[in-house]
Order: structure tokens, then sequence, then C-alpha cells
């Protein structure tokens, strides 16, 4: 009774702020429409005649993306957007540059002990909080020594100081790492490891306090201060830190708005409310390409997909279910050879991607990591056939081939959250029908499917795929017999201990070239075996207004990585 | 009956539609098949096995889901306390609430002109029935009331921004962020124009059929015939005769749909990148933040019950029928 009243009173109160609001409306409506001022390059401050001239006016620089952060706590910030921003606001010893190597950030120079147990930091000059106390050795050894101490609070981070033991500050300007055991990916490790003010991060008592915490007023080290972060609006604003050590950015102030529609965010970029788009959807792209005064950008990306093979062991607990014929490596070969490639990559991909080879992509390091020596096999229906043929696969009526009465007949599953599969899907069935292999495409929930992956091997083939780590690590383990089991990362069920023990001793590795023939022999290990095919590499797809700016760097990290940005400027 | 025993059960009817409603709510979320904690950390992040195992706990996900689990959050909401959303770290009822207040605005505008549009075209086609007017009205009604969401809010988004320079999405120009509440006014109500036109526009039409018939069936009354033959002029039946007694049907479906628009204006929100319960929903599910779910759900059952509730208890009011029954 009584809420009922309360809800019956505002509704009319309501009415009479919507009058007056509609009033408002109509007067913006109208005084609005006759200057379409946001279509032209006015650039970023309010036009007014008899300003002072256009130099003094801030640049802003407004970023539309389709997320946001999901905090701004390096504790528990699991979302690209979120890294995207400490990138921007905080520093790491050590930091990727867009041509894949690791470059100092806080860190001038470093070197790893002979045994590969000890690292040793010197700090650059004149790095300052954004408060402006300098920051010393000790501000950076606490930052990483909290996420050793308390892995279970900062659960996003205490996977890169596995294997630390403890951090030290010899003197102001050094760093002093003790491992326990040699980490081949150090660097890499390093890059995440945020220095972040001792006095915002030490008061937390239990792992879920720490995680609770918003740090929605960051402070940090980085080229960009945060101004506000409005979650609920989706709008965060950063202005630039005049002191930067390595330089201060060009851009004054950047504007990050989320958008919730693709198709809108590619209007935004148009109309020019907005000038930078950090993901363009592969639909639209050619449709950006046409816009003028936006410049649309391609460049090869970290993200693959691949076509899953049910490779678990018979011994597996549970036992596999799936059609006895796909552990034969000639099937294998067979479907490898009648899948093409470069056909997926023109029709699914619009043209916008590579066809695929190693699970390492190619640009990882800069192409460090990536075996250029695996030579993919080639689309061929006639060797196909040929292949299956020898290998006592008769063809029945209709069709389909059998041996032994095991008919090549499989499930083709895919992730229904993703456009791109359906249609992979289809072309593969239509190769395999002409080589004998009928498979039926069937989409399935993504969280469905991933149980009937891990660890139950409930599958035959499944298109799916992954966005590795910028270091091969991730993606190397992924394929590891231990990540096989319930919450593991294993999707194949490949198991195989010559690579468990490549994928440790390269972990081991401090010495890099040796690290890479490790590594270079487990692609080619899964390359031959198969439990993937991988069928294509995705570029990343971004746009910026070129009437409004300048001078990004065109990089696998994106044209909002820290480097880009502080590399670019407004055209005058 | 009485009113007050009326309103009463009907009260008590709706504080147990909800028990139920979160009851199977609990247990639907759950049934998915899906691990929340790897839906939260997502695949950007490998995290170790120590902090997964501590989630699973923080979570209370180690425990039973019945009874457990159960009486927990049952407790919990007996208590006020809707939870701590487990992907954004705040509390569930700060989130919903910061959302729903912009969702009711959006809403509350698009129905107000929804239904003054609506209910206007209906009586003006019923009184000039198989005119040029009608069928011009009937038509559009009709187009507006098929036509996808979706489609329409791209399509006004499109030709809006680039013709009128109205913004592309979003509730205030990131600019004015800053800027105290009632400065921000005008920017707002910029913003407004396109969600509140593709609103009103998609659900207009409905408003303008029910009219329209409820009218046509009113005039075709013997009472109406009786008002004529008293000579009373045509706008008087209408206003004095008609009017009322149309109402009726339209009353119901204004209720019904505040309840239902509320989940219907997802697409608008989505289409507009505004900032309403909409964009939530469609986090919540992928990630399985159960809190967060929960709360949301139990909002949406909440806003249709009460809507229905208010029908109810309105319709005492306007049909003397309804108060003896």
């Amino acid at each position: 009774m009584f809420y009922t009243r309360q809800a019956v009173r505002p509704s009319f109160a309501f009415l009479a702020c919507c009058v007056v609001l509609a009033l408002i409306l109509a007067a913006c409506g109208g005084g609005a429409a006759p200057t379409p001022a946001s279509a032209q390059p006015t650039g970023a401050g309010q036009p007014n005649p008899t300003e002072l001239p256009a130099k003094t006016e801030p640049v802003i620089l407004r970023i539309g993306w389709l997320g946001k952060p999901d905090t701004l706590n390096p504790a528990y910030a699991f979302l690209t957007e979120s890294y995207l921003i400490f990138d921007l606001i905080l520093n790491p010893l050590v930091t990727e540059d867009p041509t894949g190597k690791y470059v100092g950030a806080l860190a001038k120079e470093w070197k790893a002990a002979e045994d590969g147990l000890t690292w040793t930091f010197t700090l650059k000059d004149n790095i300052k909080w954004h408060a402006g106390t300098p920051v010393t050795a000790d501000d950076v050894a606490w930052a990483i020594n909290a996420v050793i101490k308390d892995p279970e609070g900062w659960a996003a981070l205490s996977n890169y100081v596995a294997g630390f033991k403890e951090v030290t500050a010899p003197d102001d300007k050094t760093v002093q790492i003790a491992l326990e055991n040699p980490i081949g990916n150090m660097e890499y490790r390093l890059s995440f490891l945020y220095t972040l003010p001792r006095k915002d991060f030490e008061q937390f008592k239990t792992p879920e306090d720490l995680q609770n915490f918003a740090n929605d007023q960051a402070i940090g080290t980085g080229p960009f201060k945060l101004t506000q972060f409005d979650k609920d609006k989706g709008i965060l604003i950063l202005e630039a830190n005049p002191d930067y050590f390595d330089g201060a950015s060009k851009i004054d102030q950047i504007i990050f708005q989320t958008f919730d529609n693709a198709d809108a965010l590619v209007q935004a970029l148009k109309v020019g409310d907005i000038d930078l788009v950090t993901e363009v959807p592969q639909s639209a792209f050619s449709t950006v390409k046409g816009f003028a005064n936006v410049k649309a950008v391609q460049t090869p990306g970290r993200y693959f997909s691949e076509m899953i093979i049910n490779s678990v062991p018979e011994d597996h607990d549970p036992p596999p279910t799936r059609n006895s014929a796909l552990t034969d490596p000639q099937v294998r070969l067979a479907m490898a050879h009648a899948i093409n490639k470069n056909d997926l990559v023109d029709v699914v991909l619009q043209g916008l991607g590579k066809p695929g080879v190693t699970i390492v992509p190619p640009i990882l390091g800069g192409g460090f990591w990536y075996n250029s020596d695996i030579k993919d096999v080639e689309f061929d229906l006639t060797k196909a056939n040929q292949i299956l043929e020898d290998a006592g696969y008769k063809k029945g009526s209709d069709g389909v081939r059998a041996k032994d009465n095991v008919k090549l007949e499989f499930r083709l599953q895919f992730p229904s959250d993703n456009p791109l599969y359906p249609r992979a899907a289809d072309l593969i069935s239509a190769w395999f029908k002409e080589v004998g292999i009928k498979t039926t495409p069937q989409s399935t929930d993504p969280d469905a499917l991933t149980a009937a992956i891990t660890p139950v091997g409930d599958y035959d083939l499944v298109l799916w795929g992954w966005g590795p780590d910028p270091d091969p690590d991730f993606i190397l383990s992924v394929m590891t017999t231990e990540q096989f089991v319930e919450g593991g990362w294993g999707d194949s069920g490949y198991s195989n201990p010559e690579y468990d023990q490549l994928y440790r001793d390269q972990q081991l590795a401090i010495d890099k070239t040796e690290r890479q023939k490790m590594i270079k022999k487990m692609q080619e290990m899964v390359f031959n075996d198969r439990p993937y095919i991988v069928t294509w590499y995705e570029d990343i797809l971004q746009a910026y207004r070129s009437d409004r700016f300048k001078g990004f760097i065109e990089s696998p990290l994106g044209i909002e990585s820290q480097k880009s940005i502080l590399q670019a400027e407004p055209v005058p | 009956m009485n009113r007050r025993d009326y309103i009463f059960r009907k009260i008590v009817f709706a504080i147990l539609t909800l028990a139920i409603v979160f009851t199977i709510n609990f247990f639907l979320f759950r049934v998915l098949p899906g691990d929340p904690v790897r839906a939260v950390i997502g695949r950007n992040v490998p995290i170790s096995k120590e902090a997964r195992q501590a989630l699973y706990e923080q979570f209370g996900l180690n425990k039973l889901v019945f009874p457990d689990q159960y009486f927990d959050t049952l407790g919990q909401y007996l208590q006020g306390n809707l939870g701590v959303s487990w992907s954004l770290r705040r509390p569930v009822t700060q989130v919903l609430v910061a959302k729903l207040g912009n969702t009711l605005l959006l809403v509350t505008l698009g129905q107000f002109f929804a239904i003054i549009l609506g209910v206007t075209l209906g009586l003006l086609s019923g009184w000039k029935r198989k005119t040029k007017i009608d069928i011009s009205a009937l038509t559009f009604s009709l187009i507006m009331w098929a036509v996808p969401t979706f489609w329409l809010g791209i399509m006004l988004l499109a030709l809006g921004s680039a013709l009128l320079g109205l913004p592309t999405g979003g509730m205030i120009d990131p600019k004015n962020v800053n800027k105290p509440f009632f400065e921000n006014l005008p920017d707002v109500a910029r913003h407004l124009i396109l969600p509140t036109l593709t609103f009103t526009l998609v659900y207009m039409g409905e408003y303008m059929l029910i009219m329209r018939s409820s009218i046509l069936e009113v005039l075709s009354e013997d009472y109406i015939l009786t008002a004529k033959a008293k000579g009373l002029s045509h706008w008087q039946i209408m206003r004095k005769h008609a009017l009322k007694n149309a109402m009726l049907p339209i009353v119901t479906l204004i209720a019904l749909n505040l309840g239902f628009t509320v989940s219907g204006v997802i697409y608008i929100e989505t289409v507009f990148s505004y900032d309403g319960l909409g964009k939530l929903f469609q986090e919540a599910l992928t990630k399985q933040d159960f809190p967060l779910l929960q709360g949301a759900f139990m909002l949406l059952a909440l806003a249709v019950i009460v809507a229905n509730m208010l029908a109810d208890i309105l319709y005492t009011y306007l049909d003397p029928r309804v108060k003896q029954v």
C-alpha cells in the first residue's frame, strides 16, 4: 500500500519534468540544427571567433571503444581495456615496444646474473608520481613484493611473480629481484608488474578488501594522469603529465567514450564525434576505408582460429567420446589437405587476415618466436582422397569413406558467440564432403562446449580461437598435458611427454636463442601431430581521423598504445 | 470484499510471486553450464591456481548449491543486501540504482509521447473512420509496430547524427561529465532526442491500434445512439461518453507495458549506448555474474509485478464493477 502510493506520486512529478524536458529538447533541437559543427574538423575547443589563437586550445584526443575497464585496480583487472589504461597511466620496469622487443620503462638498464637467479635494474632519472613526489627504488620493490606476498589478493598478477623470491632496493636507483629458479620470459612478466603507490594499496587486510578497491583516483607514474573515470556513463578522461620523465605528450587530454554498438561507433567516427576507434568490426572495415578524412589501419594481430581435433588419449579418465578414426594420423593429414585456408581468409575474414600455420602467431616478439621453416600442407583434394584411399578408407554408396566399419563421420562444433565460424564450418564441410568425410556443423553455447570438451573429451572437431599473450609461453601451455583438467586451458587433449618437457625447459631458459630453438621445435610437434589445424591469423582493424591527428605508430600493440600516443600529434 | 482487502490480497500475491521468482532464478543461473570464475576472468589474463581457488571460496562456490548457497543468498536478500557483483566489484544495489534511474527517464519520456501520440491518433482514426486520415494513420502505426527496434534505432542514429548533428551515443558529452546536474540538462536532453524518438515510434503503434478498435467498439454502443438522439454534438459525445469507456483497455496496456518496456528498452539502450539496464543485463549474463544477474532479474520481476498491481488497483477506481468482486 505504502509503496504503491510512493510509486504513483513521482510518476506525476515525472510527467511535469517531461514537459519541461520536452521544451528544452525543442529549444536545443532548433539551436543545433543549422550548424553541423560536429561534422567540421574544428579541432577540440569551443569554436569562438574572439577567442585566443587555436594553438593555446587544449589538444583533445577522443577515443571510442566498445568496452571499458572492469576496474583500475591491477589486482583484479582482467579486461584488455584496463591494461590499455594502465599502459598510459602506470609504468612497469620494462615494457614491450612496437617492434616486439622489451625496452626500459622505469628501468634505464638491467642485467641478469650468470646463474639467472638475480636481476638488477637501474632506474631512470627524474621519475615522479603524478602527485609530484619522486619515485624511489623502494617504491618499485614494494609494489612487486606486495604481489609476491599476497598471491590470492593480487589475483590478476600473481601468475607473473611465480618463482620470484624477493625484491630489494640496495639504493635509491637500484632494484634487485631474487628468483627461486631462472625465468625465460622475465621481461614479459615484468611488463605487467606496475609500480603502484604504497599508501593506496597497503591498507587492505583481506584479499577481498583489496579486490573490492576501485582505485578510481589511480595515481601512477605514466605519461597521462587519470582525471575522471565514470564507470556508469562509460567515460574516462586522462590528462597529459607535463613532467613525464620520457618527455610529455603533445596531446593534452584523452577522452575514452564507451559505445555499446559497433554501428554507432563507426557512425561517430564518420561524423567526427570521435577521433580514434580501437576496434573496427570486420564487417564495417571496407566502409570505414571509404570515409573522408579517416585513415583505416590494418595490422597483423595475435588472434588466431583453429580446428581442434580430439586428441585425448584413450587411457584418459574419463575416456574420450569420439569417432576413433580421428586418432589416425593419415585422416588428420587428409583433413589438412582438404582445408583451403586462402579461401577461408578471403571469404570468412573478407581478406582481413592471413592463412594460419602454427600456434605461435608470426608477430609475437616481432617474429622472433615464429617457426617460419614450417611449410604448410597445401590444399589438394585429389591428394587428400589419395591419402585416405591408401590408408584403407573406402567410399561407401553414400559417398562417405569407412574402414573396419568406422565411417568418417564427425561432429563439427563451434561456439555460438562468434559470427565467423558458421561460414567457416560450411566451407570446411563442403571440402570434406569431396574427400568422403561427412561433417555436421553445429553451433553450440560456448559454456556448454567448454563443459563438453575439458576434461570430458566428448567432441570430434571444434572450431575456436585464441588471443595469445605477447609472450609465447601461455599459448604453448595450452597444449601441455597438465592443462587438460577441470578449469584448465587445454582443449585438444594433446598429451606428449616430450612436448611437456620442452615446455618446462623453455620456462627456465634464460638464453633467448636457446629458448627460441625449443619453442620452434614445439610448434613443429603441434603442426605435425595436428591436435590443432590453425586456420587463420586475424588482423587488428583500427581507424583514426587523419584530418586531426598524425604520427600514430601502426603495430600489433595498436595505435592507442603508450608509445604510439606519445608520438602522435595534432594536424595543424 | 472491500477495496482494502482487495489491495491487501494483491500485495500478498505479489510477495509470493517474488519469492517464487527468486527461487527459480537462483537455480536457473546455476544450472547454466560453465565456470563463473573463468567467465569473470575471461581469456586474457591467465591467473594462478591459488588465486583461482581463493576466488571460488570468496564467491562461496565451493559450498553446496542447496541448501548452503541458497539460504546464504536468501538471508542476504531478506536483509535488503543484494551482494557484491563479482565482475564489477561494486555492491549490486549501487549498480542497479545508477542504471535504473536512466532507464526510467527514457521509458517515462518515451511512454509519455507514445501514449499521447498513439491515443490521439487512435481517436482521430476511429472518429474519422475510412477516410484518408484513418488509412494513413493506420498504415503508419502498423509499420511502426512491425519495424524491428534495432533497425529503426540505427537508421535514426545515422540520419540524426549526419543531418542534425545529434550525438551518436551516451547520455552526456564526455566534456561535461564534471559539470553540475542542472547545467547539463540541455546536453542530456540533446542526447535523449533520438532514443526517445525511437521509443515513441516503436510503442506508439500499439497504443494507436488498441485505441482505434476500442473507440470503434464504444461508438457502436446503444448509449452513443441515445446521446446522438438527444442531439449532443459530435465533440460532446466523444468527450463525455466515448473517451472514458474507451480508455479502459489502454490503462491495462500502459500498466503491462510499464513493466515490460524496462526489458524492451534494452535494444534502444544498446543502439544509443545509453547508460541503462540493457547493457548491464548482457554483461552480467556473459560473465555469469550471479549476484548481478539475480539482482537485475529481481528488479525486472518487481517492475512487472508492481505495474500489474498498480493496474489492478487503478481499475478499482476506473471501473466500479471491479470493486465488488
